[in-house]
């Protein structure tokens, strides 16, 4: 084997399922965001916490959207967004019912990128604290705390079963925060909007096993249509396929 | 599966359904999502004497019925293609048709010579029409197309479909030309080139201002290049490509003239797409009685198919 071939061998990140008919089964709106729930997906919980799914309306010819994932257990997953435009429509104003298509798990799972043997502060923003969320039950022997900020207070309710201080509604940017609860030894694990991950990139960013997951308008989400093709210190990296999570030392724009 | 004659076309495709160059990049992805042997021919993501990082990000912006694209040829560069995918390549069972685009027509001719002898290449596609990169459009221009043309060809007995842009002024002159110069094929239409603006910052939504478009939105555009390009050759071997997402659009390409359908955006959004479309038209062809693809083909010429 070429080692073309054992890079997409290897890139393969377990079980895929494609579903023709995921219905939406629950959905709670709190204030800009909202948690949405697809069932009827068989083998819904081989998903793993930094992969996502990219999911459009039954029947549409649209280009469907990546979605983190926040939850999976059995037939069902749970999602975490930041309601607007597209998203708005696509999946916060249609009712109970409402049949999608949705293919993945797809992206390298958190745990199989960041090194072992270490705690990690995780920090998200927005819809971004879904991926961290779903790591910190997964894994919670990885996870030393978790600082989440959301821009909107409605949030913190649509989150409440996580048993998670959500924090910022006092308008402390995450990050802020992170300064009082990182210390030396620890690892972190960020995912949110660009300059959250900017304002980590330049207080942290020489720390050991700081990563950043990254965000980019995905095309195929398969890693072959090079849509989400972003720079790295090791050449071009595809954030579907080699991604979410990067390491912060390997993005040019935070270094 | 309904198979495409080597009548038009330079070699038999076990189903019309093509995966035209880019989304499917250099096909391994894809082998976890589709069936190949569904699949007539892939062709690669399109591989320029150099390496090219593309451009930056964004390079995907959603418009309404389709996609404003900027990856900028995006491709490891000749040697690597060489010596890391090429080797690969031959496990997909497929026809393989390896896209190409240089600046100069000797640096064409050149990869095309180089690639001439490989038994896992059924055909090369001469990209004249990437909307993405720096150089002019070749195949706007009838004089520049034929001079890439017309060196490949004296460099290679290889296949050589040529693909063009959607320009509705030059697009018989510069197929006249392609063909006059020896093409075997030509592939209609790339993306169309297409600008977003951000509205609350009054900017282009792309570093590079202008992307190409493709999707549902261009389906109309690239049916009507087909049709007048068939109408005007009837012998040339034509893949018609362009927002052809389902059934329905795979027919009325294959009616306007298209010997076989490429299929980007589609696949892009479903990569399954390609399977489920060579098992529909199998269904569809059966159901209606229609013993052959050409029966089908260029039907909007000869006043329809015959309906039961």
């Amino acid at each position: 084997m070429t080692k073309r071939a054992q890079q997409v061998a290897t890139a393969r990140n377990g079980p895929l399922f494609s579903v023709s008919n995921a219905v939406l089964i629950d959905r709670s709106l709190g204030n800009g965001y909202a948690r949405v729930s697809l069932g009827g997906i068989p083998d819904a919980d081989v998903a793993r916490p930094g992969q996502f799914l990219m999911i459009r309306r039954l029947g549409s010819r649209a280009l469907p959207r990546a979605f983190s994932v926040l939850g999976a257990e059995g037939d069902r997953v749970d999602l975490f967004l930041k309601l607007d435009g597209l998203l708005r429509e696509l999946l916060g104003s249609v009712p109970p019912g409402t049949r999608f298509e949705l293919r993945g798990p797809y992206g390298v799972p958190y745990e199989d990128r960041i090194s072992p043997g270490r705690k990690y502060v995780l920090v998200g923003g927005g819809s971004g604290a879904a991926p961290l969320l779903f790591l910190h039950e997964q894994c919670p022997d990885l996870v030393a705390d978790v600082v989440l900020g959301f821009r909107h207070d409605g949030a913190a309710r649509l989150l409440d079963r996580y048993d998670l201080v959500v924090e910022s509604v006092d308008g402390r940017r995450a990050h802020d925060r992170l300064g009082d609860v990182w210390r030396i030894g620890l690892g972190i694990v960020a995912c949110g909007p660009e300059p959250m991950l900017r304002a980590i990139g330049a207080d942290f960013g020489d720390q050991p096993d700081v990563y950043v997951s990254l965000e980019a308008r995905l095309g195929c989400g398969i890693g072959s249509c090079l849509g989400c093709s972003i720079p790295t210190t090791d050449g071009t990296r595809r954030i579907c396929r080699d991604g979410p999570l990067f390491a912060c030392s390997e993005i040019p724009w935070l270094r | 599966m309904a198979a495409v004659t080597a009548t038009r076309a330079p070699f038999e495709l076990s189903t019309p359904i093509v995966l035209a160059s880019g989304p499917a990049g250099f096909g391994f992805e894809l082998e976890e999502a589709l069936c190949y042997e569904s699949v007539g021919a892939l062709t690669t993501k399109t591989v320029t004497p150099r390496p090219r990082a593309g451009n930056p990000q964004p390079r995907l912006v959603d418009c309404a019925a389709g996609l404003l694209n900027s990856i900028g040829l995006e491709n490891p560069g000749f040697d690597r293609f060489v010596s890391e995918v090429l080797p690969d390549l031959g496990r997909l069972t497929t026809r393989r048709i390896v896209s190409l685009a240089a600046q100069q027509p000797d640096e064409l001719a050149r990869m095309v010579e180089m690639l001439s002898a490989v038994p896992t290449i059924d055909a090369l596609e001469l990209n004249l029409s990437c909307p993405n990169v720096d150089s002019v459009v070749q195949g706007s221009d009838p004089m520049l197309a034929a001079a890439f043309v017309r060196e490949a060809r004296a460099a290679t007995g290889t296949t050589l479909i040529v693909k063009l842009p959607g320009d509705a002024g030059t697009i018989l002159a510069v197929s006249q030309a392609a063909l006059d110069a020896g093409a075997d094929g030509l592939t209609l239409i790339n993306s169309v080139r297409g600008l977003r603006i951000d509205h609350r910052i009054g900017r282009p939504m792309l570093d590079r201002v202008t992307g190409g478009l493709s999707g549902p939105a261009i389906l109309p555009i690239a049916l009507a290049r087909v049709y007048e390009v068939r109408q005007a050759f009837p012998r040339a071997f034509i893949i018609g490509t362009g927002g052809v997402t389902d059934l329905a659009s795979t027919i009325e390409m294959l009616a306007a003239g298209a010997d076989a359908v490429g299929i980007g955006y589609g696949v892009m959004a479903d990569p399954s797409l390609p399977t489920r479309l060579a098992d529909g038209l199998d269904a569809w062809l059966a159901e209606r009685g229609i013993a052959s693809l050409a029966d089908v083909i260029g039907a909007a010429h000869r006043g329809g198919f015959l309906v039961p």
